[in-house]
C-alpha cells in the first residue's frame, strides 16, 4: 500500500473560485486590475518547465496556468492507478500564495473559497483523495476558525502552511493556529512554497538569488526556519497535541539543523524555557518528514548511514510531488530504503499522522 | 515508416516488439533512441522536447549549439544528445541507441546498436 503525501492540484484561474466565494470577495476577484485579481508569483521562471511534460497536452496549453492540463483523469492515469496509491494527500499550488499576499483578510476569504472548491472538484470525486485545509497564516484567528469549521470532515487530514511567511511559525502570533490544530488532531503541514514571494523575505539573508537554479537549491530554507522556530519556541510543550509535517524540505538539512539545535539548546536553555527537552525528543514524537526531494548523493555513495539518524521507520512519509519536474518515482525511492522500513515510509507513518485507514481489500 | 513521416524538430515513434523507439533527424542525419530515460525511466522520446543547447564560448559569450540536437526528458528535464545518447550534464548517463538508416523513401530501424 502507498500513501503519497504530496500531490499538487490547482485551479486554472483564480476566477474558478468565484462561485465558492462570498459576494464581495467574488466581486473583487472578478473586477480587480485589468483582467481580474492576480496572485504574486516567483521572480524566477523555471528554465525547463515546472511540470512534467507528459502530464499535459502542449497544443492545448494556455499561458500562465500553474499546472497545465491537470484533471482528475490525468492524476488517476499517471499516478493513482499505476502506482496503486491508496491515498493521495492533495497540496495546493497557487492557493499557497493566500498566506503571502499583504491583505490577510482577503487571503483568509480566498482560502475558505479554495477549500470549498477543493471539496467540490477533487475530494468528492475519488475516494482515494484527501485534502489539506488551506488557511491564511498571517490571519491566525481566521485560520483557526477555518480549521475548526473543516475539522469534522475527514476528507481534510491536515492544515497547510507554506514555507514562505512573514515570521516563523513558532512565534506566539500563530498560537491560535496551533491551538486549533491540537484540539482537532490535525497535523500542521508546512510545505516549501512561495519562499521569497509576496510578504515573505528572501530565501537567504544573503538576499534574493539571481536564478531559479539557485533558488531551488535553497527553497527549503523557509522550512528550516519554521522547523527551528517551532521546536525552540516550545510549540509542542504549549500545545501537547500538536503535530507537524515538513514537506519538500529534503531530509539531510533537517538532520544537520537538529544536531545543531540539540547542541545549542544545552547552552541556550535559559532563553527558550518553553523548550523543556532536547529538541530532537519533540521531533520523534511530533514531527514527520516527507521524502521528496530525496537526496541525490553521487553514484556509489550511500545515503542510509546518514538518514537513518532521522529514524525513517518513525518519521518518514513517502511523497512524489506529482506533477512537478522534481517528481520522485515511488518505486525508485522505496528501493533505496532498507526493506524493514519500507512499509512504514510507504504507508504506516502517513496513516498514523493523517489518521487514515485503508479500505477493506486494499 | 517513410522518411517524410519524421517531423522536423520532432519525434516519430515506432515499436519493435517491446522496444519503443523514437526516430529523430539532426543535421539531416537520422537517429533512433529508446523511449526510456536512463535516469528514472521516463518516456524520453514520446514526451520529450527537442531543444538546442546553450553553450558558453571560451571568450565568455553565449551561443547556440547545433539546432535541435538535444532531447529533453519530460520528467526531470535532463538533456540528451540525440546523436550520441549521452547527457551533457552527466556523461555516465546514456540512452540506448538503435541502428537506423534511410533506404530510398523508407526508414529502416533494427534492434542492433549503431556502429558509431
Amino acid at each position: 500500500m502507498l500513501i503519497d503525501c504530496d500531490v499538487h492540484v490547482g485551479y486554472d484561474d483564480l476566477l474558478d473560485l468565484a462561485p465558492y466565494l462570498d459576494g464581495p470577495t467574488a466581486e473583487l476577484v472578478r473586477h480587480s486590475g485589468s483582467n481580474g485579481l492576480a496572485m504574486p508569483s516567483y521572480p524566477w521562471y523555471h528554465p525547463t518547465g515546472w511540470v512534467r511534460k507528459d502530464t499535459y497536452d502542449a497544443d492545448s496549453l494556455s499561458m500562465g496556468r500553474q499546472i497545465p492540463g491537470q484533471s482528475l483523469v490525468t492524476v488517476q492515469r499517471l499516478l493513482l492507478d499505476p502506482y496503486e496509491v491508496t491515498f493521495g494527500v492533495l497540496t495546493p499550488d497557487e492557493a499557497a500564495a493566500f498566506s503571502v499576499i499583504p491583505n490577510a483578510q482577503l487571503g483568509a476569504r480566498l482560502a475558505e473559497g479554495y477549500n470549498e472548491w477543493l471539496l467540490d472538484n477533487w475530494l468528492t470525486q475519488d475516494p482515494r483523495l484527501r485534502g489539506l485545509i488551506v488557511v491564511a497564516a498571517h490571519h491566525p484567528e481566521a485560520a483557526a476558525a477555518e480549521i475548526r469549521r473543516r475539522a469534522g470532515d475527514d476528507r481534510f487530514v491536515g492544515v497547510f502552511l507554506p514555507g514562505g511567511a512573514r515570521i516563523p511559525y513558532g512565534n506566539v502570533v500563530y498560537d491560535p493556529i496551533w491551538q486549533a490544530a491540537a484540539e482537532t488532531g490535525l497535523p500542521v503541514v508546512v510545505h516549501t512554497h512561495f519562499d521569497g514571494v509576496g510578504i515573505s523575505p528572501p530565501v537567504t539573508s544573503a538576499g534574493h538569488p539571481d536564478t531559479y537554479a539557485e533558488y531551488h537549491v535553497l527553497c527549503g530554507s523557509g522550512m528550516y526556519g519554521h522547523f527551528t522556530s517551532v521546536l525552540l519556541s516550545g510549540v509542542f510543550e504549549r500545545f501537547p497535541g500538536a503535530r507537524m509535517v515538513m514537506v519538500e524540505g529534503g531530509l539531510l538539512p533537517f538532520l544537520a539543523y537538529l544536531w545543531r539545535m540539540d547542541a545549542d539548546w544545552r547552552a541556550c536553555r535559559s532563553e527558550v524555557p518553553h523548550c523543556r527537552r532536547l529538541p530532537s525528543e519533540y521531533v520523534w514524537e511530533n514531527v514527520r518528514f516527507t521524502t521528496q526531494p530525496f537526496e541525490s548523493p553521487p553514484e556509489g555513495e550511500e545515503l542510509w548511514p546518514l538518514i537513518r539518524h532521522l529514524r525513517p521507520e518513525q518519521t518518514m512519509l513517502f511523497a512524489s510531488d506529482y506533477p512537478h519536474w522534481d517528481f520522485d518515482e515511488p518505486t525508485h525511492v522505496l528501493r533505496l530504503l532498507p526493506e524493514d522500513v519500507r512499509d512504514a515510509v510507504a504507508y504506516g507513518n502517513a496513516a498514523d499522522i493523517f489518521r487514515l485507514t485503508a479500505p477493506v481489500g486494499a | 515508416m517513410r522518411a517524410s513521416d519524421i517531423p522536423d524538430r520532432g519525434v516519430a515513434m515506432v515499436s519493435i516488439g517491446h522496444h519503443r523507439i523514437g526516430i529523430m533527424r539532426v543535421g539531416g542525419q537520422l537517429h533512433a533512441l529508446a523511449d526510456r530515460c536512463p535516469h528514472r525511466g521516463a518516456p524520453l522520446c514520446s514526451f520529450g522536447e527537442i531543444v538546442t543547447d546553450i553553450e558558453r564560448l571560451p571568450d565568455g559569450t553565449l551561443a547556440l549549439g547545433e539546432p535541435g540536437s538535444l532531447i529533453r526528458c519530460p520528467w526531470h528535464k535532463w538533456d540528451f544528445d540525440i546523436a550520441t545518447g549521452t547527457s551533457p550534464a552527466d556523461p555516465a548517463m546514456r540512452v540506448r541507441r538503435y541502428a537506423v538508416q534511410e533506404d530510398g523513401e523508407e526508414v529502416v530501424v533494427c534492434l542492433d546498436r549503431p556502429d558509431r
